[in-house]
């Protein structure tokens, strides 16, 4: 029992160490997050959203300028090193992951509020509602749409999200994980229920990504529970530590303590089978929203599973692996195979999200620097893709509706072919296909698992291409409906047809970012790659 | 011998019997004069009805109130080992705690400038 | 010079798609001058070509792409892939002139066209296993969008099936090319650095494995029975444009693959699945012969014989994993017929397909039953159908027959079983002279009547492809001497 107990802090109260240039980029995005709301409180209403949405952008590249400063700054910070245990009790580890994952999430995140912005000619932004309490269809909604009323409380959201988003990956215990978590996963639930049409869908995503987020915080909470009574530390290298010298019998704390804590983590990348959310969440929530929380969030859990894979539990990862394995064979097979009987758009996608974390999770148990660099680099490229694939959905309208069914779709090509090229080409990336970089990213992970992965490597990866050939399916589907089908009902009622609308500056340069991202990232992906393989190294 | 799951096993059992216990005891012992405010969902606070699943409003006031609570509440809590330990934590901490309720005056002033605290 | 080669089609391709304000008549020609001047850049790359020393590249380039995995962008000739590049680009020119009238989306056609040249060139040069993948999707992506959207009756399923079909079939070669990387060391995806390293030597079921994967792949896309069912499809309902680019140069991009990648780099266990190969390439041969014959449609008659073809090309490098004895001389000349025959059969086939497309241009039908004594309308196109025709079944003095007698004495001398495979010359001859009867001769039928002959630049079209068959058919000599030295190569690598 004597490891159990845990190990007493010094008597002394010691300061710990902060290096702020290192946690610059938190220190950024939190404060701007805090004057957004200050500005929610003090600026009138007809400038607030410029206001708003500039702030967001601003602080969003700075906190990217601040990374690029941080990453002169790598190590562990904000904690002691205490004296006469030797352990380094740090909150926050500066490495080259977490600086890539919040490089990564910062630059997705302005794409994200760009398209967010989007107004449409309205006085807010055009996917949320003006008045989010109010129950759809009443004459209390009208009223405030009327009156002028907007949710410009959508940036600072954004913003404290995104500030959980880079905290997740950084963080080096299992209590900040949580926070973050926490941080992280409010705010989407807000942004989920604020879709300014189809309000009922938009709350219902809400209330049940909600309901299966607090359930999934709370296994990670039991898990983290159970992993401090296995080692007497929330801190993840002295959980290492504790697996590596700890009493075999005790293994019955720290199989199911592990296990939770990453079903906590698994349930935000969508793995199956912590992913019935995400259909319904996806479909209901805002478009823009949707593209952010898609790119987003599962970087940001990516990294965080990543660090608690390599850095937590990477001794003891003889217990967990054949589970994970399981889960990412289900993800991999239930995310292509479900997606190709949806017929609508965002729940279409939703699906081949599903497949793609599952493909990530396949360079995550490579268990190898490599792998960690293709995980990196797989995060980055499907970020980019899938916020401009979101942002396309969210201009084709019927009637000024987003039109998501897929039958609207049919013969989109023929009409609009800039928009339709832009997205068929973002479905091929999405397929993996050369050229684009999504065939990198896959590329880049398989390749890592039948290089370290040993023979459960090669399964995966077999399965993986299977898999990714399902998925080619889905996507050369969306292809042929764009370009041969014919427009749903073409009885020439103009005001009735599928439209693209025409979006302002900020909606096309997050498009344009992202396809040509995508487009650049599969004929010259070497810069990229070498970066996040020299950004694969945790510190401890 | 899984020695280390005794204790597990205790609390388990330990809590269980807590909870029928009293329930139990409470059916037992407990006076029973029902009336109509007894027989609401909650004896204090908020009315529960009507229901906005039938187009009707819930008043949010209660629950606005409560969470104004749960800012002060929890600047309290941080606000009580701060003062205990003053003295050894310096300047550093000082500093830390200005910040600490500075954020949480945000909070408050976004309430008050948006009209949370207009009762009417 | 070979990265202008594969750029300069690209270029030109993104210029038209990019531009729409280029008239049609602008594309069309644009396109014929960039197919022109590929052709003359492949003919002075193939002046100055001298044989490389073994294990190098003619006019080989190397720029660093991802070095992360070892992968650059290294391009390069040899003896195997020089003959497949000049074919592609006169098959491609043959192609431009064919479409000077093309009518739908003229501009779009063109951009399809080029940027597919671009990638078949592409593959045939590239020296790096990524490289070539990335091309060998792209060819698929883009046949797909060439099939769906300028084909006839059910172009955009067949065309699916023909997508989703190779794409798999593309995954199980990458899956094989990663085996191929990982178990090199050092890790590479250099094509030569691999045929050097010989990978899975000494692995006998990994390494079966990965060539099977490797084979899977490449099988499809040749296509051999029994991966060939998506072909006669896409064959039917791609336009003949379409179909002369299918048949010609994609169906190599397999059967380039065996002597490229899976012979010199997996030599044992190609060795040791020789028989297997060999007879998969003996059933091709007369199972495509055979229900080619039994075909009443003229397109997919063509379109079988392409299995049967190619039946030849999978036996000839099946027998030449067959080692024993000194038979190394009989498996070189069995190379090197393989390689001519792929020429050959690119060269004949896309003349045959752009040929038969007229029948359905003007006639709105493939169906030999609805046309008879078409030659007397129609002389100039029953003329240069039966030289298409003769020179596809093997006559004497026509490309074909020097790639087949060589593929022929080459197997036979290693193995006595492939003279079955002379049969499906038989078959081939049969059905060939059948069709000529049917279409061509005795009584004026149905569509025949009023049926316009050919115009100058179908003439044209057709005529280049035919009389460069007809020019190897009679003096083989400077196309044997760039492959014999290379074939040769494959067989020492091989025997290795």
């Amino acid at each position: 029992m004597t490891s159990v107990a845990p190990q007493g802090l010094p008597a002394v109260f010691q300061q710990s160490t902060i290096d702020y240039l290192a946690i610059l980029p938190l220190l950024i995005v939190f404060g701007v997050a805090i004057v957004g709301v200050l500005v929610e409180a003090f600026v009138p209403r007809d400038r607030r959203h410029m206001v708003q949405a500039g702030l967001a952008v601003v602080g969003l590249l700075a906190a990217f300028v601040a990374v690029i400063v941080a990453a002169k700054h790598q190590g562990l910070t904000m904690g002691i090193t205490d004296g006469a245990s030797d352990r380094r009790l740090f909150a926050l580890a500066i490495d080259g992951p977490a600086l890539f994952m919040q490089g990564t999430i910062l630059l997705l995140g302005v794409l994200g509020v760009l398209t967010m912005a989007e107004r449409l000619g309205g006085v807010g932004p055009d996917a949320f509602t003006p008045s989010g309490a109010s129950t759809p269809g009443s004459p209390f909604e009208t009223n405030a749409s009327r009156a002028g009323a907007l949710t410009s409380e959508v940036f600072p959201l954004t913003m404290f999200a995104i500030f959980g988003m880079i905290l997740f990956p950084t963080t080096n215990d299992l209590i900040g994980m949580f926070v973050a978590l926490e941080v992280l996963s409010l705010p989407l639930y807000i942004l989920s229920g604020l879709a300014r049409r189809r309000r009922l869908l938009s709350q219902e995503a809400s209330l049940k990504y909600f309901l299966l987020g607090a359930f999934s915080s709370a296994f990670f909470l039991f898990g983290s529970a159970l992993l401090y009574g296995y080692s007497g530390s929330f801190v993840l290298g002295d959980i290492s530590k504790a697996i590596s010298t700890g009493p075999i019998e005790m293994n019955g704390l720290l199989v199911p303590g592990a296990f939770l804590v990453f079903v906590g983590l698994l349930f935000k990348v969508a793995a199956v089978p912590f992913h019935a959310w995400t259909p319904d969440v996806y479909q209901g929530a805002p478009t823009p929203v949707t593209g952010f929380m898609a790119a987003c969030t599962k970087a940001a859990a990516f990294g965080a599973i990543l660090r608690l894979a390599y850095v937590g539990l990477d001794t003891g990862r003889w217990e967990w692996t054949n589970a994970l394995v399981v889960i990412a064979l289900l993800t991999m097979v239930v995310g292509s195979v479900l997606s190709v009987t949806q017929t609508d758009m965002k729940r279409l996608l939703a699906y081949s999200s599903i497949a793609h974390a599952g493909f990530v999770l396949v360079g995550v148990l490579a268990f190898d620097s490599k792998g960690v660099g293709a995980v990196l680099f797989y995060v980055a490229t499907y970020g980019f893709a899938i916020i401009a694939a979101f942002a396309i959905i969210s201009l084709v309208r019927q009637n000024g509706g987003e039109a998501t069914h897929l039958s609207q779709w049919a013969g989109l090509g023929k009409r609009y072919p800039l928009v339709a090229g832009a997205f068929a080409f973002l479905m091929l990336a999405f397929a993996g296909i050369p050229a684009t970089s999504g065939f990198m990213a896959k590329f880049a992970v398989f390749s890592a698992a039948v290089g370290t992965g040993g023979a459960t490597g090669t399964v995966l990866v077999v399965v993986g291409v299977l898999c990714s050939a399902i998925t080619v399916f889905v996507y050369a589907r969306v292809i042929v409906l764009m370009y041969f089908g014919d427009p749903p009902g073409d009885t020439g009622d103009a005001a009735n047809a599928v439209e693209v609308v025409v979006p302002s500056v900020t909606t096309t340069f997050s498009i344009a970012i992202g396809t040509v991202i995508t487009l650049a990232l599969g004929v010259v992906p070497s810069a990229l790659l070498d970066l996040a393989d020299r950004a694969s190294q945790f510190v401890r | 011998m899984n020695e280390p799951y005794v204790p597990v096993l205790f609390m388990l059992g330990l809590g269980f019997v807590f909870a029928a216990g009293s329930v139990g005891t409470s059916l037992v012992v407990g006076p029973k004069r029902y009336n109509r405010a007894k027989l609401e969902a909650y004896e204090c606070g908020i009315q529960p009805s009507p229901q906005a699943s039938g187009g009707g409003r819930v008043p949010i006031k209660y629950y606005l109130t409560a969470m104004l609570f749960i800012i002060f509440d929890v600047e309290s809590i941080f606000l009580y080992p701060f003062a205990v330990a003053f003295n050894q934590l310096g300047l550093f901490a000082l500093i830390e705690m200005v910040l600490f309720v500075l954020t949480v005056f945000v909070a408050y002033a976004y309430v008050w400038r948006r009209g949370g605290l207009d009762w009417a | 010079m070979l990265s202008l080669l594969v750029f300069l089609p690209l270029v030109a391709a993104v210029v038209l798609a990019a531009v729409p304000r280029l008239g049609d008549a602008v594309a069309r020609w644009l396109w014929l001058g960039v197919a022109a001047v590929e052709v003359v850049l492949v003919g002075v790359a193939w002046a100055g070509f001298t044989t490389p020393a073994p294990g190098r590249l003619a006019l080989d380039q190397q720029v660093e792409w991802i070095p992360g995995v070892r992968s650059s962008y290294h391009v390069g000739v040899d003896g195997l892939s020089l003959p497949l590049v000049a074919m592609t680009a006169v098959v491609f020119l043959a192609c431009a002139v064919y479409s000077l009238k093309e009518a739908r989306r003229p501009r779009l056609h063109a951009a399809l066209l080029l940027f597919l040249q671009s990638v078949s060139i592409g593959l045939f040069v590239s020296a790096d296993l990524i490289l070539f993948f990335v091309f060998f999707d792209l060819s698929i992506v883009a046949m797909y969008f060439l099939t769906a959207g300028w084909g006839h009756a059910n172009a955009a399923r067949s065309a699916l099936q023909f997508f989703l079909y190779t794409f798999l079939g593309s995954l199980a070669l990458l899956v094989g090319f990663i085996g191929l990387y990982v178990y090199a060391d050092p890790h590479t995806f250099d094509m030569l650095e691999l045929i050097a390293a010989k990978p899975l030597a000494g692995h006998g079921l990994a390494a079966g494995l990965v060539l099977a994967a490797i084979l899977l792949g490449l099988a499809v896309k040749t296509p051999t029975v029994p991966f060939h069912t998506w072909l006669p499809p896409a064959h039917t309902d791609a336009s003949s444009v379409g179909s002369a680019v299918l048949a010609a140069v994609l169906l190599k991009m397999g059967t380039y693959g065996f002597v490229r990648i899976a012979m010199p780099m997996l030599p044992e266990a190609w060795r040791a699945w020789a028989w297997v190969i060999l007879v998969v390439g003996i059933v091709s041969v007369l199972y495509g012969a055979l229900v080619a014959l039994a075909q009443s449609n003229i397109k997919r008659m063509v379109a079988y014989t392409s299995v049967n073809h190619m039946g030849y090309v999978v036996m000839a490098v099946g027998a030449a994993g067959l080692v024993a004895g000194d038979a190394a001389q009989a498996r070189g000349i069995a190379v090197t017929g393989a390689v001519t025959e792929m020429v050959s059969h690119g060269l004949i086939t896309a003349a045959l397909f752009l040929l038969v497309g007229t029948l359905h241009q003007r006639a709105g039908t493939y169906e030999m039953a609805e046309f008879g004594g078409l030659a007397r309308t129609a002389p100039k196109l029953a003329g240069l159908f039966a030289v298409g025709a003769f020179a596809s079944l093997g006559l004497p003095a026509l490309s074909g027959f020097i790639a087949e007698f060589q593929i022929f004495t080459g197997s036979i001398a290693v193995a006595p079983v492939t003279a079955i495979a002379l049969l499906g010359i038989l078959i081939t001859a049969a059905l060939f002279l059948l069709s000529l009867q049917r279409i061509f001769t005795g009584e004026l039928r149905g569509r025949s009547f009023g049926f316009a002959d050919l115009h100058p630049r179908e003439v044209w079209a057709g005529g280049i492809l035919l009389g460069l068959s007809l020019l190897i058919g009679v003096y083989p000599a400077p196309l044997l001497a760039v492959i014999e030295p290379a074939a040769t190569a494959v067989v020492t690598l091989l025997g290795r």
